[in-house]
């Protein structure tokens, strides 16, 4: 049984623990935080500019897919699927192409796999679609969300629909309607409460709330009451969906035997108990000061530029924030970002450089340590919100660098 | 220090992670969330002005927000601080003055723990407290107890360090806290057959309770007091390499975290502290994990459910208890996702409070609904009596489990059937 250590709690590292511990290693996961995950549409993007299978193929030089092979991207997101349908959050997919999915903008992005409930698949081409927000949420709107017109469908925007419970002290979070509906035993009377409203709607769009802890089921009994099907559309964070997400890869940690460590700021190697270029124990802060959690190998999985990956300093210095090591980027502070928010950022591009075995390279081109791998939103190259590939990074790396930690 | 708090509070970018994991906003709406009262809301405390919001009293200072923080930010800290001053500005509830002494409550029935039990199960009296004191009616309390863990383990107790011996059987030094002095000895005497099986020496050092109700209830002063009587007195045994064990959650992030963190002490004695304190099960995965390794568990044909308690995960050292538990051959666990069960020490005790509270707790209550297990698991006392008292299901610490599993200890509810039916309150 191998010992391995796997750094940060979002899709890459939830994912590669799973799929170790499921290999039979003894896997720790030490993350600081909670992972970036609830920010998240709970979607999968795998590769917009193409069939999401050509990925690897497609992808420019440097990419993070030039990595992986396309076997292991297709292994990587099946094994996915199939670890979500065991944990009840089966996620839908179009073989050799992208979905389009409804955004809070009004637009359609591409996805290669969907939770079921965010899918526009059951809607029969010609239905009357129908969209609305909820009473007392704010972080959803429905005109907003109609002005876009779908990909030129028409779509009737609707008053805000009743919340399960009455508006009370504050506005409400998107996870206090998710908990509200969760909760709720008489949802046939909340659908009730809707079918006016809803009177010649043959589809309804609406915020991505509809239960957390119980979707499947809020989600379907809503559906049959009303006798239309209900698409849901993620929201501004807290965003459920990302949370069911979360929560499934969760429980099928915990099913597989990790041992999830939160609270808990990996900051380097014990060189002490390393033997030349290996991390055999890794030391991390706890609310009571340093533990150390032994490692045949390490798997870096912390994320990038917003989730403390890595560092820049005023100086134009960027650093790897657990081990240290060299980042790809550029030099002068004036180039990390571009003018307009919506440009491609510089920023994007920063992160580690590795080998084929996913393995960080120090200054002088060699792997930094024999035995750790890096996964994730942490590798350089890739501009993830324009290549719609953010998760599909996420799920690939995961797969390949728990392959070769395993070798 | 509190400067250095809100500081921090300004690397929050606003993500509300916090706020999806927070189960006091997910309970009630007067609570704003974590994000909104700590690294918002501090912009507008000013030490020298009063406070302008009053909402933060909701917080029950659980700590998840602090933990699930991917920026660092201390948002517990920042709002128990920002509790304490509120506490301060507010007239002396003698009910909070009692509430953070749970001993000398002990010391004061100890005379007569027969008839102060038969006051606390009277549901007259118990209307009349919530009255005259604010004390909730339908929280659960502890019994008093006859005797208290230092007076039967008497020969354990030791004003300094042992002398080093030959034998290297490796000393640590008990930090059992109050409540399993004077409410749950049993409890103490398993944690120490466990270890002393495990090859232990265990020694009770002196120690006075860890401050940790006073700071709740906004007693900083007084806090910081049994925080430098401790930190003192460990001392010596520290500096000996004696590792300090705690089987009592709280207490143990006390000594840890809290110390520094949210009471703002400094100095030698308090980092020695906290980084020489371990979680019962923290010590034994980490320092006895061979002994561990050639320990054999009995067969136990349960269904149970594990806990783990808001201030066990502040440690940061994930569920250790459960790499132990994994051990015991024929034992169904599964593991609560609840983040926290309400009571949050003695939060959910305030009449005030109590309804809240239960609603805090009312995830963990419907999947003992849901699940229905023999027993529940969960390593803090102030959860044990809140989760067995309201969900009518036993609850012990899972030391005990182990210390049955090891045939060290006796668990009355392992030795019954199982024929129970569970409502969730």
């Amino acid at each position: 049984m191998k010992q391995l250590v796997v750094v940060g709690a979002g899709l890459a590292g939830l994912y590669a623990s799973c799929l170790a511990a499921r290999r039979g290693s003894d896997v720790t996961l030490l993350t600081s935080g909670r992972g970036g995950l609830g920010l998240s549409s709970g979607r999968i993007e795998v590769w917009s500019r193409g069939p999401p299978d050509r990925a690897p193929s497609e992808a420019p030089r440097g990419h993070p897919y030039r990595r992986v092979s396309a076997s292991d991207l297709r292994a990587a997101v099946d094994e996915f699927r199939d670890m979500m349908t065991e944990q009840g959050l089966p996620y839908e997919q179009r073989p050799g192409a992208n979905l389009l999915l409804p955004t809070a903008l009004g637009a359609l992005r591409a996805a290669a796999l969907t939770p079921g409930s965010q899918s526009l698949s059951r809607i029969p081409p010609e239905a009357q679609l129908g969209v609305a927000g909820v009473e007392g949420f704010r972080d959803f709107s429905a005109p907003l969300a109609a002005a876009g017109k779908l990909g030129r469908r028409p779509v009737r925007v609707i008053p805000d629909l009743p919340p399960p419970s009455p508006p009370g002290h504050r506005d409400l979070y998107s996870t206090d309607l998710a908990t509200q509906f969760d909760s709720r035993e008489d949802l046939e009377e909340v659908a009730q409460r809707w079918s006016v409203a809803l009177r010649g709607v043959e589809a309804l769009l609406m915020p991505a709330v509809l239960g957390w802890r119980h979707h499947a089921k809020v989600h379907h009994t809503l559906e049959q009451h009303l006798g239309i099907p209900i698409v849901e559309i993620p929201t501004l964070p807290p965003s459920v969906p990302g949370l069911r997400l979360e929560r499934a890869l969760h429980l099928a940690a915990f099913a597989a035997g990790v041992d999830y460590v939160e609270g808990s700021r990996a900051v380097g190697r014990v060189a002490g108990r390393s033997r030349g270029r290996r991390a055999d124990a890794v030391a991390a802060f706890t609310p009571g000061g340093m533990r150390v959690y032994p490692a045949q190998a390490v798997i870096l999985a912390t994320g990038g530029a917003l989730h403390g990956g890595w560092r820049l300093n005023s100086e134009g210095e960027g650093r790897e924030s657990v081990f240290g090591l060299p980042l790809a980027h550029q030099a002068d502070g004036g180039e990390w970002t571009a003018p307009q928010m919506a440009s491609p950022q510089p920023y994007s591009y920063f992160g580690l450089r590795v080998d084929r075995d996913l393995r960080p390279l120090a200054a002088d081109g060699t792997p930094a340590f024999e035995n750790v791998f890096a996964a994730g939103g942490i590798l350089a190259g890739a501009d993830r919100t324009r290549d719609g590939s953010r998760q599909g990074i996420d799920l690939a790396t995961a797969y390949r660098a728990v392959r070769a930690a395993l070798e | 220090m509190s400067q250095a708090t809100s500081f921090a509070a300004d690397l929050c970018i606003k993500c509300n992670v916090c706020t999806a994991a927070c189960p006091v906003a997910a309970a009630t709406d007067l609570f704003p969330g974590p994000k909104a009262v700590g690294p918002q809301f501090e912009r507008f405390r000013h030490p020298s002005l009063p406070l302008p919001d009053h909402s933060v009293s909701w917080c029950s200072g659980c700590g998840v927000c602090s933990r699930v923080c991917p920026h660092g930010v201390p948002v517990t800290e920042v709002n128990l601080q920002a509790k304490a001053r509120l506490a301060e500005s507010r007239p002396l509830r003698p009910r909070d003055w009692l509430l953070a002494r749970p001993a000398m409550l002990a010391t004061l029935a100890a005379p007569g723990t027969g008839l102060a039990n038969a006051v606390l199960q009277s549901t007259f009296a118990r209307r009349f407290l919530q009255r005259v004191a604010g004390l909730a009616e339908l929280a659960p309390l502890p019994p008093f107890r006859s005797t208290t863990l230092r007076r039967m383990m008497r020969a354990h107790r030791a004003q300094v360090p042992p002398a080093a011996r030959r034998s290297r059987r490796p000393t640590v030094a008990y930090f059992h806290g109050c409540s399993t002095d004077r409410y749950e000895w049993e409890v103490g005497a398993a944690a120490m057959a466990i270890l002393e099986r495990l090859g232990a020496q265990v020694v009770l050092p002196p120690q006075g309770c860890c401050g940790l109700p006073l700071q709740s209830n906004g007693f900083f002063r007084a806090a910081r007091a049994y925080a430098r009587h401790n930190a003192r007195k460990l001392r010596p045994f520290l500096e000996s390499g004696i590792p300090i064990v705690a089987t009592s959650t709280s207490c143990g992030l006390a000594l840890k975290h809290e110390y520094r963190a949210v009471l703002g002490l400094e100095g030698e004695e308090f980092d020695l502290l906290a980084q020489g304190t371990n979680d019962f099960f923290e010590l034994i995965t980490s320092q006895f994990a061979d002994e561990l390794n050639d320990t054999g568990f009995q067969w136990v044909d349960r269904t149970v459910v594990y806990h783990p308690p808001c201030q066990l995960r502040s440690h940061g050292i994930g569920t250790p208890a459960l790499e132990v538990l994994r051990r015991i051959p024929g034992l169904r666990l599964i593991l609560s996702e609840a983040e926290c069960c309400g009571v949050a020490g003695t939060y959910g005790l305030k009449a005030e409070q109590f309804a809240v509270a239960r609603q805090v707790g009312s995830p963990l209550f419907g999947e003992l609904a849901r699940e229905t297990p023999d027993f529940v698991l969960t390593d803090s006392e102030t959860c044990r009596w809140w989760i067995g008292g309201l969900a009518h299901v036993p609850t012990i610490h899972p030391l005990m489990l182990v210390a049955s599993a090891m045939e060290l200890a006796e668990v009355p509810v392992l030795s019954e059937g199982r024929a129970r039916t569970y409502a969730a309150p």
